[in-house]
């Protein structure tokens, strides 16, 4: 207690260095405070606006190298995402977990719109059952004109009120719900895909982005078409017994035989290749089993929300390692990449701030710990009196330890106290978007940023740990001070 | 007789300036009772504060052997030695040393306070001695003064109550009364006299006023880093006029005719 009260009496005699290092820190804490918490309450945002509205906690995507994004966007690649083949076995997995609330099924792809030979624009559009996509993300979507569709209703859209708006722009007479609108797409596999669709109602997103708040809900056949999936809008093909005979009979690598003959490994590669056309020809699974077998519609996307409280990096965990098991290639990946750029950016946001912190920590460490080693040396005698008069080294590295840790206990409540009413203030007045990317940022045209718990820790741990670091030379400097320099006298 | 609490012998101190080397203290051998209030007398330069060094443990001989209360100081190691500091010697200084941002109760009570063992001891027992102390070096209605507020005297009464905190058997006090005027270093030699008396503790001083030294029981004077006069008040004394450059044991010789 001795090293705590001289520690304590000595930041008061030596006010200016105490208040010199004491307003780096605060200064410190401060910024790390502010900085993390705009920062977390952009990425919380995001995450929420995602989560409860786009993409789930997690998602099960098609066989891709890279992660997709929830409007189909797949990194280093202009290939529509293919299908998830056994997505059955991931439902099935999904239901047996107590953590997963719930999935959805879901296809995303781009497609134009127009009317007659008239194009009217184009937007991203999602490929859903509309009844199941409520279910799933039930605040997220309203209903603004029109009426939601039924389940025996026909090629249908429902279409936002930015692409409605936009539409509107070119359109000779208004498109509104009943007007028939041609949807078109390039397929990979199809060619252009041209398909009627009627305009079944207005919605609005309620949590959105510029880009997300264009988003076109379509049935899931019509998206099937366009992105050249098999649609089953007329169930599974019907064939004659002579045709179910070839069917079940075939084998594709007769096919090539010929053309690959003397080359086994081409050879199995085409017959692959050929099996797989014809799967999402035919179908939108396997193409030996789909006649035979169920027939399973092809999705892109399995979204998947896990129960309040329950861990979904344990679920993206044990996710991943069944995608591995059922080995197609399938990705797992966590809404972080279902958001895509913007969230990205947040996330690298974060750790360009950390790391710049950690940058300017290493110049605050270098400046705090010369003006305790010139404080230590001021106390030269000090040192070696408490020394010769049977003070341990310890009682001495404990002095400079706890003169540390009070400045950073002083600085920090000051810093925190100081940023905490910054943030309640901006939290009440927000801070505007000045582009669309900052809008996308903070997912919103205001940002209000909230007080963070974890951001306030996080910035006392890391003046803590920057006090410490800084006190480490310094205490080495004090325990190198010998007793008989008291006897030299000051 | 009294017992012999410390001893030197054939003690050497060689410090270097730069590269020259320099002998502070040369073939020093010498015997100090419990109890004895002696001096250390000499010009600057003559190793008085060296031999205070030693005997102190706060430096080590160069070669020689130093034995305090009991223990060979080159056989310890560091904590070893500031537990011997700590238990067993008090130290008052030239220029006081107190710690300035301590009040005076609390500089006195500072050495109780640097390890648990003393530090743990009835609290009111401690506040007890250490008001007992203050009242004793006549500063009971400064106690809760700052060093800064007290004059040089004062001060020195202050570090005389911190070196006996610990009941120690050795006070050393090096040129104690050097920053002070006449008048208040008499005093403070009264004072350390008054304690020696009183707690049977051994005060060794080094001092180079011709009056003080002459006050003490056991008078060593230094020149050039050797002795040159080791001198009891009972009579018993060698004369190191030859000094220096003698070659003689003259520390065994001294301590012989000390101890009779």
């Amino acid at each position: 207690m001795i090293a705590a009260r001289l520690a304590w009496a000595n930041l008061g005699l030596h006010r200016r260095k105490s208040l010199l290092i004491g307003m780096i820190m605060g200064l410190g804490i401060l910024i790390l405070f502010l900085g993390n918490s705009l920062i977390d309450t952009a990425l919380s945002g995001l995450q929420r606006m995602f989560v409860q509205g786009y993409t789930g906690d997690l998602m099960v995507t098609g066989p891709t190298e890279f992660s997709t994004t929830v409007l189909g966007e797949t990194a280093g690649s202009e290939e529509v995402l293919p299908h998830i083949a056994q997505i059955k076995k991931y439902e099935d997995f999904l239901a047996s977990r107590k953590d997963v609330a719930s999935t959805l099924p879901l296809l995303s792809g781009q497609a134009s719109f127009g009317i007659g030979e008239a194009e009217l624009g184009s937007g991203y559009c999602f490929g859903v059952n509309v009844d199941d996509y409520r279910d799933f993300f039930p605040d997220n979507v309203t209903l603004m004109n029109g009426e939601w569709p039924a389940e025996n209703d026909g090629p249908w859209v429902l279409l936002s009120e930015p692409t409605l708006a936009l539409l509107n722009k070119s359109a000779s007479s208004p498109v509104k719900p009943g007007t028939k609108i041609i949807m078109t797409a390039l397929a990979n596999s199809a060619g252009t895909v041209i398909r009627e669709v009627t305009v079944k109602g207005v919605i609005k997103f309620n949590q959105s982005n510029q880009q997300l708040s264009g988003i076109t809900l379509v049935d899931a056949d019509t998206m099937r078409d366009l992105l050249g999936f098999a649609s089953l809008r007329d169930g599974a093909p019907v064939l004659s017994g002579q045709e179910a005979a070839f069917v079940t009979s075939f084998d594709p690598d007769s096919l090539f035989n010929d053309l690959f003959a003397g080359s086994g490994g081409t050879a199995a590669t085409g017959s692959a290749s050929a099996a797989e056309a014809w799967g999402q020809g035919a179908a939108a699974s396997s193409a030996q089993t789909s006649v035979q077998a169920e027939v399973v519609p092809a999705w892109q996307f399995l979204l998947v929300r896990v129960k309040p409280g329950a861990s979904s990096s344990r679920l993206l965990s044990d996710l991943s390692a069944f995608s591995k098991q059922i080995d197609d290639g399938d990705r797992v990946q966590d809404w972080i990449a279902g958001a895509g750029k913007v969230a990205r950016t947040a996330v690298t946001i974060r750790l360009a701030f950390d790391l710049l912190v950690a940058v300017v920590a290493v110049v605050v460490i270098m400046i705090m710990m010369n003006v305790l080693v010139i404080s230590v040396n001021e106390r030269l005698y000090e040192i070696g009196t408490l020394r010769a008069i049977g003070a341990k080294r310890r009682v001495v590295r404990n002095m400079i330890l706890y003169e540390t840790t009070f400045l950073a206990l002083i600085a920090g409540a000051a810093g925190l106290l100081i940023g905490l009413v910054l943030l309640l203030v901006l939290g009440k007045v927000g801070i505007r978007a000045p582009n669309l990317f900052f809008e996308a940022l903070f997912g919103g045209q205001v940002l209000k940023p909230m007080v963070s718990g974890g951001a306030a820790i996080r910035a006392f741990l890391w003046i803590l740990a920057m006090g410490l670091g800084a006190s480490w030379y310094p205490t080495i400097v004090a325990l190198r001070i010998e007793p008989v320099v008291a006897m030299r006298g000051d | 007789m009294s017992d012999i609490i410390i001893s030197l012998d054939k003690v050497k101190k060689v410090y270097f300036l730069d590269t020259v080397e320099v002998d502070a203290l040369n073939d020093i051998s010498l015997d100090i009772h419990a109890g004895d209030f002696v001096s250390i007398a000499g010009p600057s330069g003559s190793g008085k504060t060296t031999i205070l060094n030693l005997i102190g443990c706060v430096d080590k001989p160069t070669s020689g052997t130093v034995i305090v209360h009991g223990k060979r100081t080159s056989d310890l190691n560091d904590d070893s030695l500031t537990e011997l500091r700590h238990k067993s010697i008090g130290f008052i200084f030239q220029t006081f040393n107190l710690i300035p941002v301590l009040n005076i109760r609390e500089n006195v009570e500072l050495p109780l306070l640097l390890d648990s063992q003393s530090g743990s001891g009835r609290k009111a027992d401690r506040k007890e001695w250490v008001d007992f102390l203050i009242e004793n070096v006549g500063l009971k209605d400064r106690m809760l003064h700052k060093p800064a507020e007290l004059s040089g005297g004062q001060r020195q009464r202050v570090a005389i109550a911190r070196a006996l905190v610990m009941k120690p058997a050795i006070v050393l006090a090096d040129e104690p009364t050097a920053n002070l005027d006449s008048a208040t270093g008499e005093s403070i030699l009264r004072l350390m006299r008054h304690m020696n008396e009183t707690f049977g503790t051994t005060f060794i001083f080094s001092t180079h006023d011709p009056d003080i030294v002459e006050e003490a029981d056991h008078i060593i004077r230094l020149r050039d880093g050797r002795i040159v006069e080791d001198r009891r008040r009972n009579g018993t004394s060698v004369d190191f006029a030859a000094a220096p450059g003698a070659d003689e044991p003259v520390g065994a010789t001294g301590t012989e005719g000390g101890q009779s």
